[in-house]
């Protein structure tokens, strides 16, 4: 079935991709004359460069731009133009790992497909003098996609820095193999504002990446190498923490706003620096054991406008339900007595109205039996659990 | 390009004097050609690509037969430091400005002769040496050249130079956006070399085609001005930029209003109580001219 989804996927995309200059958003509006729905290929209602929002293709061998910066390729020969260079050697992993923050294959492959990966040279023609002049030629791509960071970075536009002149003692760069370092993550940022209401923000970097599931490019879209390097205006990495940089107001909302645009101020803006996210403390509803370790949007569907669900049990897990539940999937298989009871029966808590199942304390017996007690005693037998 | 001898000069200056009196501006320049055909040619820059690497400098004089000396020594960026502009030893010259965007990312602004489309150039020309052509470039015959520098006053862009450093023959240079290289088919010279292709040769109206659509794609890059669309004009010359290049002091600011237009109305002030303008061109003409022959005869002995 993949394969088939894939498939007709894959060939839409290439009947649009070769109809883009009159078919393919045609003016500039969203929407194409061909029969090929926006949302066939691209997850939000107005693709751009920048976040084209492509579905991923569901064909696992292909190398789409979904692709993490170690399943590309390691070094890539640049050969397509002769001129008085030789071949560049190009450390594709390398660049790859410097962009998985703000854009990944997307930063550099733009405008691709859904589909597999298509070399510069397949829109970019070779040649200067041409009929379509509205996009850059192959150099000129080429060139574009190196030199706006390292001309930023260096300060240098000096050709020597990627390529060998021909005649050349050495025959390429040693560019195999290298590894970018590990961006480290701060766990929290404490900004002072001029807020008077509200100096502090803690804004818990690590619970919005690791748990709310924000991806890097969300607010670092328009990093690029010199938010580390090069911090003062020399040619230095700076390995520890970024420069600070300069934003107005709507800057540093903007990231922001794109979850918490209906939230108060005071969401936020506080006294004092605050603790890290805490589902008890915000929601009143405490997490426990097996919820603990979930990702929020194992729950929360919408992770970019989180509701409150309903915490029944049983308004997510639809099987726990008298007669349905398969209780030796807890290690614990229910003699035929016990398995006629409801959850609440043994599971209790006080604090729940009555016959409602609670499963932060342990199991109670005392419901029926006088002198037993879990887990000394067992309404059924342990078994092993098996996990899928 | 067409020569014109010393006699057929003669004739030509004779002829104006003997119709000194009535004769007006306009029936001095003839506009066979037609300028401002429909796929006239131009170039769009985008300064927001361009790397400042410098080597359109190089390529130009190249062409051009100037010294250039090596490629690698482009690599300077140490003349930044001061504006430069184009004169008779670099037809085009490239320079940096602060990028009120990104302090880290300076902006860089090619200039040359902008070939515009209502050159004020060839108005001044008083002995028609500037001439405009169908592909849209503005040049110059040397031959017919007396050196007497109108163009260079008249040229809101301070574009023609006068090889003041050469004793032998002056001559007014600038950009003829590779008139030779085009005529064959070729593509001027600093558009062919540019490594990020900043520089667009192409149709104008296909050119600003693109440039609007470049600006309505990416907002945040570009400002909603496309120089050379209609300043003086238009020009042929068309710049795409992050920022006011007027008030960035790379390109001048310029009404929408004909160069030509303005250097007439000037000329007319001062000429208004004199004799009509066509009848002092003609003679400046034939005083410079004559005056070139002299030190050219005296130079040569
Ligand atoms: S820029 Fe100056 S020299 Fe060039 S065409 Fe215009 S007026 Fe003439
Ligand atoms: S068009 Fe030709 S003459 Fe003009 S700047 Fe470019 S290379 Fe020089
Ligand atoms: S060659 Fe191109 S990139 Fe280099 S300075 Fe000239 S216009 Fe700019």
């Amino acid at each position: 079935m993949k394969r088939v989804i894939c498939g007709i996927l894959f060939f839409s995309t290439l009947v649009v991709a070769q109809n883009k200059s009159k078919n393919h958003l045609p003016d500039g509006k969203a929407g194409s004359l061909q029969n090929v729905n926006c949302k066939t290929c691209h997850t939000c209602d107005v693709p751009t460069k920048q976040n084209p929002c492509l579905i991923e293709c569901p064909r696992d061998e292909m190398i789409t731009v979904h692709q993490t910066a170690e399943q590309g390729p390691d070094v890539i020969k640049i050969d397509k133009l002769t001129n008085k260079y030789l071949p560049v050697t190009f450390s594709h992993k390398t660049h790859s790992q410097m962009s998985a923050m703000s854009g990944g294959c997307g930063n550099c492959h733009h405008y691709n497909t859904a589909g597999p990966i298509l070399a510069c040279a397949d829109c970019h023609n070779t040649e200067r003098k041409r009929e379509d002049i509205s996009k850059p030629d192959l150099q000129a791509a080429y060139h574009r996609q190196c030199i706006d960071c390292h001309k930023e970075w260096s300060h240098s536009t000096d050709c020597n820095s990627c390529h060998l002149e021909k005649g050349s003692p050495i025959t390429h760069k040693v560019t195999k193999g290298k590894d970018h370092p590990k961006v480290k993550e701060p766990e929290k940022l404490i900004y002072e504002t001029n807020y008077n209401k509200g100096k502090i923000v803690t804004f818990f970097h690590s619970d919005h990446t690791k748990l709310f599931g924000a991806e890097c490019i969300s607010c670092h879209q328009n990093d690029n190498c010199t938010r580390c390097h090069d911090t003062k205006n020399v040619q230095t990495v700076s390995s520890t923490i970024p420069e600070k940089i300069s934003k107005t107001g709507s800057q540093h909302h903007q990231p922001c706003f794109k979850c918490h645009a209906n939230d108060e101020c005071s969401k936020c803006h506080l006294d004092k620096p605050t603790g890290p996210f805490n589902h008890k403390t915000s929601t009143g509803w405490a997490l426990t054991r097996f919820h603990e370790k979930l990702e929020c949007a194992k729950c929360h569907e919408n992770t970019n406008n989180f509701t409150k669900l309903n915490n029944d049990c049983v308004s997510c897990h639809k099987n726990f339900v008298t007669g349905k539940f398969e209780h030796e999937k807890t290690g614990l298989k229910l003699d035929e007595i016990h398995q006629e009871f409801d959850c609440g029966d043994c599971h209790s808590e006080s604090n729940l109205p009555d016959g409602k199942a609670g499963f932060a304390n342990k199991p109670d017996c005392s419901g029926c039996h006088d002198d037993k007690s879990y887990p000394k005693d067992k309404p059924g037998s342990l078994v092993k659990v098996i996990k899928k | 390009m067409e020569k014109q001898n010393r006699r057929s000069f003669f004739k030509s200056a004779g002829l104006l004097t003997a119709t000194i009196a009535g004769a007006s501006t306009k029936s001095v320049k003839a506009s066979p050609e037609n300028i401002l055909s429909e796929d006239r040619m131009g170039v769009l820059v985008d300064t927001t690509t361009c790397i400042g690497c410098r080597n359109c400098e190089w390529a130009c004089k190249k062409t051009h037969n100037l010294p250039a000396g090596e490629l690698n020594s482009y690599e300077d960026k140490s003349v930044f430091k001061e504006m430069r502009r184009p004169d008779s030893s670099a037809l085009t010259v490239v320079n940096q400005y602060e990028n009120e965007k990104r302090i880290n990312f300076p902006i860089n602004v090619k200039v040359q002769c902008m070939h515009c489309d209502h050159p004020a150039c060839v108005s001044a020309c008083i002995v028609g040496a500037f001439s405009k052509k169908e592909n849209g470039s503005v040049i110059w015959d040397t031959d017919k050249c007396i050196g007497c520098r109108y163009c260079m006053v008249a040229c809101p862009f301070q574009v023609p130079s006068f090889e003041y450093d050469k004793a032998l023959d002056p001559e007014i240079r600038k950009c003829d956006f590779c008139f030779e290289r085009t005529k064959e088919g070729l593509l001027p010279a600093c558009v062919e070399i540019c490594p990020v292709e900043a520089l667009v040769y192409g149709p104008r109206s296909e050119l600003i085609k693109i440039a609007r659509e470049k600006i309505k794609k990416y907002p945040d890059r570009y400002i909603e001005h496309i120089y050379g669309e209609n300043e003086v004009g238009g020009t042929s010359w068309l710049y795409l930029a992050g920022q006011d290049l007027a008030k960035t002091k790379a390109l001048p600011a310029l009404e929408t209003k004909t160069a030509p237009g303005v250097s007439e109305s000037i000329q007319h002030g001062i000429f208004a109580y004199f004799v009509p303008p066509a009848s002092l061109y003609a003679l400046l003409a034939g005083i410079m001219w004559l005056n070139k022959k002299k030190k050219e005869s005296s130079e040569g002995e």
